[in-house]
């Protein structure tokens, strides 16, 4: 068994085969194990026709028992060793499928950590889905060829020699007709290779509208449309269906032409040989052993064509697994290499005029929610920007030391399956006190007690079984977790009643007192705690100060943060209850 | 699928009978083509069994002194055979192919209706990730049973028996003799199946998690970026593959034991025909042609055998997927029995509760007894402290839930039995959440109302203050979804509110409906409604006051019951919860609670 505790290695992804022969080469002692035991194996199945052919010839026809009992016995002898060549064959072969797929699921997974966050932006996550599915599996599968592969060959050899024994112009026959039954299929596969990758795009879509319509279930279930959607989708399966007809007018050809072409072969041979037998120069048992070699021939050039269609399945898979490989990090200055400020620094946004001063509980109020996200975006480093840290351009200060440092902690941010306690524990140790302040800052305390095993409690991928209000506040406590140096958080109280977006601000505040802390809310019970608010109107700093000073001096302000025609109302809380309600359900 | 938190309650999976029955089901709706795939496929297996017994032919007319013609004829009745085996074959599977994908379409198009007639409330309480793997995954799986495992098992199902009808027809003892040799592989195969279902399915299972993983990891990268939890999402996937190594060890183990003895089992008829057969062929009982093509005969009878096995486990697992898919059907579909009696259609446009009690789990009460008449044309505002069952409340306006006694009513037809084209012209649920499909803008909107002509669609727009959609270059053609434009929250919600205006339903129930528009469009929004909805009834799930203060009626909700109701003035000067709770918003904010 591989070591998975080894590193999978650099893959070569300079080409579909290249990335298959990195794959062979990465395992060459079983590989080489592989291919021992095939062309044993393969060999092998040549022995039984001439042992049956010495049966009928010295047993058989002339009636010779013990002799007949002697070739029998070998020829049982001999089908017991292909039986245990065949397992440690196909032992081999296994594990080094297993290592192949496995490696490439590893260095998938290691290049999409790598990539990050542009990662969901590049490639579709049906596609990645698709990569984990199928591709790796199809990908290992090319490698069976390297089994038996040579063993097909030297099987191949055998016959010829064997043959050559009782009819050279027999030998000669088979020799070059095997060779021209390959090549005969091989435009079909190449054929199979262009329709297959329709039909597989086509599938994918029709997954994807699948999805789509799965997902909008409840809005078909409330207003209607449930036909029309029904109809498209039945329109697109028959689109899928007709494609599949063009696959199958192809894979039906090679699958016959597959059984057909050795047995029209075999047909030819035995007409040759059956002459001979009939004019005396070849014997009964030799005319049983051709058929039967010829017959047998049928398994190294099945797996030929086989491996062929393996291989032509294998490029597509490849193909993809190498354009997601290939795949660059972004990073418009891969040479950004700047220390950050050593000590906490000002953080500069340019664009919106935001300055941040170490320390600050601050806040953005914006009209629009996406222009107060686009700073943090700015700050998290996760665009481009001419924002600076200490003076320093943001994007040329090492990217890890920024990660380290500034975290943005936004409501899109996944939730991973596992126990709640490894989720909000993140890349930290699971410390008792500095976690249990974390959890409870975010008021998350309640979700823990109400979970059956509490902190051990698992929690499915994107925390599916907690409401929308408490998949809010783990993501809070996990952040606040991670204590970065300086805090980004976008609308971290926005699925949460205003009783709780209250407690949660304030746990905020405390527990990141002292360190550095940029909310963007609207909210006035947020506002209100902060030292100091930045109103953003069309991307731009209007005004700065405290919630109640911008209250007093501000109208725009006044309007946006009570959402009032006129002022009478203004400090009426605008934030929902109805999470709370989701969560008995969920429980 | 696995990792379901228990007493969440899932889909059901379809039963053996069921699945027998879907399967039997699927077979008639397409019974030509199955009967021609039978025909042909066997055939094409008589055409393949034709050489063995050509070349015994030869054998005995050879060893009689036969001479080149007679050889020459019975060696073209082989190449015949052979060309007649080849285009058997290339039409039998091609008939099967497309029997395959015309099920296959089938069998997903009855997967969709059938996910499309679940009530909304079902698909809510499974998730719809259940659906999504059920509809994507498992179908795939049924779909290689249908392209590779089925065709291919199909014909060794044909082929094994007809070798051996060949084998006994040539000669019965002989024949006899062969398939006491097979004997060993029924014990192995026993032995083999009764471990292998739950270990290939631990395989499945760990080859599932192994590719959310990766994909949960692709969807997360971000985050993954952001909190630098690169390391933990390796160890994780690390893990996973070590699960995937420990379960192909155990099935390799279990083909450890099984290929060797299947192997050495199709030896045994060979040598134990050839023993024997030298017996009578001594006694002049057999020929040496008939002997010879026995034994041909049961060497190829390997070939097939190893098909069934080689595929068997796939097609339990298929089984298993085929179940899943079949199950969605078990789950009652939504407005049964309702849909087609004219006598259920609403006369009128009152709402009423009567005695109205609702239990999610059936032991804990969130609504309990409720009696409330909502007045066509009012605007009532229902508020109450979290946990006080006004989202359960609005569900059950909205016919998503039926109440666990007492009825909920429009016009005297309960709710939640309407379809949902009828219910859409009556009540529809404004909520948070929306959804953008994938196709044109104008397919967005057409499923509220598929009749509505695109000056009534721009002005749907218009109602909302959807001004954005002048810029798209293609208007109400443009393509929304991924890869395409994609909307923001407050659009998207613009969208949703926009299909509602289509929907034209005489009653509105608003739960935090502008919750995700921007601050300055929501207040255009709410105007622009405003005008729309005139003259409609209006149930608002109400979170600040104000709503409530401008509403004709407010209805009190706590702890499940209705506590007060009345009109703002009226509960004001009641001095009840509404009163304690309008001095508590409305007055001086307090300061920050202590954490």
């Amino acid at each position: 068994m591989a070591d998975p505790a080894v590193d999978p290695g650099i893959p070569d992804i300079r080409g579909p085969l290249r990335y298959i022969w990195w794959l062979i080469t990465s395992q060459r002692r079983r590989v080489l194990a592989g291919s021992f035991w095939g062309s044993f194996w393969m060999v092998g199945l040549m022995a039984p026709p001439y042992l049956l052919s010495r049966a009928i010839d010295d047993g058989l026809v002339p009636g010779r028992f013990p002799t007949l009992l002697a070739w029998t016995a070998a020829l049982f002898g001999v089908g017991v060793l292909n039986a245990l060549l065949a397992i440690m064959r196909h032992r081999t072969m296994t594990r080094v499928r297993m290592d192949a797929m496995f490696r490439s699921i590893r260095v998938v997974t290691q290049h999409a950590t790598r990539l990050g966050a542009v990662l969901p932006r590049r490639m579709s996550s049906s596609e990645i889905l698709a990569i984990g599915f199928s591709d790796v599996a199809q990908i290992a599968n090319v490698l069976t060829i390297t089994g038996p592969g040579v063993g097909a060959v030297l099987a191949y050899l055998v016959v010829a020699t064997l043959l050559m024994s009782i009819s050279p112009m027999l030998a000669v026959t088979v020799l070059l007709g095997v060779p021209v039954l390959a090549v005969l299929v091989g435009p079909l596969l190449k054929g199979l290779r262009g329709v297959e990758t329709t039909y597989r795009d086509q599938q994918g879509h029709l997954f994807t509208r699948l999805v789509d319509l799965i997902e909008g279930l409840r809005v078909l279930g409330g207003i209607g449309g449930k036909e029309i959607y029904a109809a498209r989708y039945h329109r697109h399966s028959q689109a899928l269906r007709s494609e599949g007809y063009r696959v199958g007018r192809v894979t039906s050809w090679i699958q016959a032409l597959t059984v057909g072409l050795p047995a029209l072969f075999l047909a030819a041979v035995i007409w040759l040989a059956a002459r001979m037998a009939a004019e005396g120069s070849v014997s009964m048992g030799e005319l049983v052993s051709i058929y039967g070699y010829v017959a047998v021939l049928i398994v190294p050039v099945s797996f030929f064509i086989e491996g062929g269609y393996d291989l032509s399945r294998g490029m597509v898979a490849a193909r993809r697994v190498i354009r997601f490989l290939a795949l660059r990090p972004r990073s418009a200055n891969p040479a950004a290499g700047l220390d950050a400020p050593a000590e906490p620094a000002v953080l500069h946004d340019p664009v919106s005029g935001v300055e941040l001063s170490p320390g600050r509980f601050a806040v953005i109020a914006a009209a629009r929610p996406q222009e107060a996200a686009e700073v943090v975006e700015r700050f998290g480093r996760f665009v481009d920007s001419s924002a600076t840290w200490g003076g320093i351009p943001l994007c040329d200060i090492a990217l890890a030391q920024v990660r380290d440092r500034i975290l943005v902690a936004d409501n899109d941010a996944a939730l991973f399956a596992g126990p709640l306690r490894a989720i909000v524990s993140g890349r930290t140790e699971h410390r008792t006190d500095d976690f249990a302040r974390a959890v409870d800052a975010a008021m998350a305390r309640e979700i823990v007690e109400g979970l059956p095993n509490g902190l051990d409690s698992a929690i499915t991928l994107h925390g599916r079984n907690l409401s929308g209000g408490q998949r809010q506040r783990i993501r809070l406590a996990r952040a606040l977790r991670a204590e970065p140096e300086v805090l980004l958080a976008v609308e971290p109280t926005s699925a949460v009643d205003a009783n709780t977006e209250a407690l949660m601000t304030a746990g905020l505040r405390s527990h990141r007192a002292g360190r550095t802390t940029l909310l963007t809310s609207t909210s006035p019970l947020v506002l209100d705690q902060a030292d100091i608010v930045y109103h953003l109107v069309e991307g731009r700093v209007a005004v700065t100060g405290t919630h109640r000073e911008l209250l007093a001096t501000d109208r725009r302000y006044r309007r946006l943060v009570s959402r009032e025609d006129n002022d009478q109302h203004d400090s009426d809380p605008r934030r929902t209850t109805n999470h709370s309600d989701t969560e008995e359900v969920t429980r | 699928m696995t990792g379901r938190t228990p007493g969440t309650p899932a889909l059901p999976v379809a039963g053996r009978a069921q699945i027998i029955r879907a399967g039997l089901d699927l077979i008639r709706r397409d019974r030509r083509a199955f009967a021609a795939m039978l025909t042909l496929n066997t055939l094409a297996v008589g055409a393949g069994l034709v050489g063995p017994w050509l070349l015994g032919r030869i054998i005995n007319e050879v060893q009689a002194g036969a001479t080149v013609s007679t050889v020459d004829r019975l060696t073209l009745g082989v190449v015949v055979a052979g060309v007649a085996q080849l285009f058997l074959l290339r039409w039998a599977r091609w008939v099967g192919h497309r029997f395959g994908e015309r099920t296959l379409a089938r069998v997903r198009e009855r997967f969709v209706d059938q996910a499309l007639a679940l009530p909304v409330s079902t698909v809510e309480r499974a998730g719809t990730g259940d659906l999504v793997v059920r509809g994507t995954i498992d179908v795939s799986a049924i779909g290689l049973a249908l392209r590779d495992a089925g065709p291919d098992v199909f014909i060794a199902g044909i082929q094994a028996p007809l070798i051996v009808a060949a084998v006994f027809l040539l000669d019965p003892l002989l024949g006899a003799c062969g398939l006491t040799g097979l004997v060993g592989i029924w014990f192995a195969v026993r032995w083999y199946l009764r471990r292998a279902n739950a270990a290939y399915l631990e395989e499945g299972a760990a080859n599932s998690t192994l590719a959310e993983q990766l994909s949960a990891t692709a969807a997360g990268a971000r985050t993954i970026e952001a909190l630098g939890l690169e390391q933990r999402q390796i160890d994780a996937s690390l893990e996973r593959v070590d699960d995937g190594y420990r379960t192909r060890e155990r099935t390799l183990s279990l083909r450890t034991v099984l290929f060797p003895v299947i192997d050495i089992s199709h030896v045994i008829p060979v040598v134990g025909v050839l023993l024997i057969g030298a017996v009578l062929l001594n006694h002049g009982m057999v020929t040496l042609g008939a002997l010879v093509a026995s034994v041909l005969y049961l060497r190829q009878l390997s070939q097939p055998l190893d098909t069934i096995l080689l595929w068997v486990e796939q097609l339990q697992r298929s089984g298993a997927s085929f179940a899943r898919v079949e199950g969605v059907s078990l789950e009652p579909a939504d407005g049964i029995g309702a849909a087609d009696s004219p006598s259920a259609y609403p006369a009128g446009d009152q709402i009423q509760l009567t005695d109205v009690h609702y239990s999610y789990d059936g032991t804990r009460e969130v609504i309990r007894g409720v009696d409330l008449t909502v007045h066509p044309g009012e605007r009532l505002a229902v508020v109450g402290p979290s946990g006080a069952g006004k989202t359960t409340l609005s569900r059950l306006l909205a016919g998503i839930e039926t109440p666990t006694s007492g009825t909920v009513t429009v016009g005297g037809v309960p709710i939640a039995d309407l379809p949902t084209q009828v219910l859409s012209r009556q009540i529809v649920l404004v909520t948070q959440e929306h959804h953008v499909f994938i196709g044109t803008l104008r397919d967005n909107l057409l499923l509220a109302a598929p009749e509505s002509t695109d000056d009534e669609l721009v002005q749907a727009l218009g109602a909302v203050a959807a001004d954005w959609v002048d810029q798209l270059p293609d208007g109400l053609d443009s393509q929304l979804g991924p890869g395409a434009l994609q909307l923001d929250g407050p659009q998207a919600q613009q969208l949703s509110l926009a299909r509602v205006v289509l929907a034209d339903p005489h009653t509105l129930i608003l739960d935090e409906a502008t919750a995700l528009l921007d601050p300055r469009t929501a207040r255009r929004t709410e105007r622009a409604l405003a005008t729309v909805l005139k003259g409609r009834t209006v149930v608002a799930i109400a979170h600040r006051l104000h709503t409530a203060h401008d509403a004709d009626r407010v209805a009190v909700m706590d702890r499940g019951q209705l506590r007060e109701l009345g009109s703002h003035e009226e509960l004001v000067a009641l001095n009840g919860t509404y009163a304690a709770l309008w001095r508590s918003w409305h007055g001086e904010r307090r300061e920050a609670p202590p954490p």
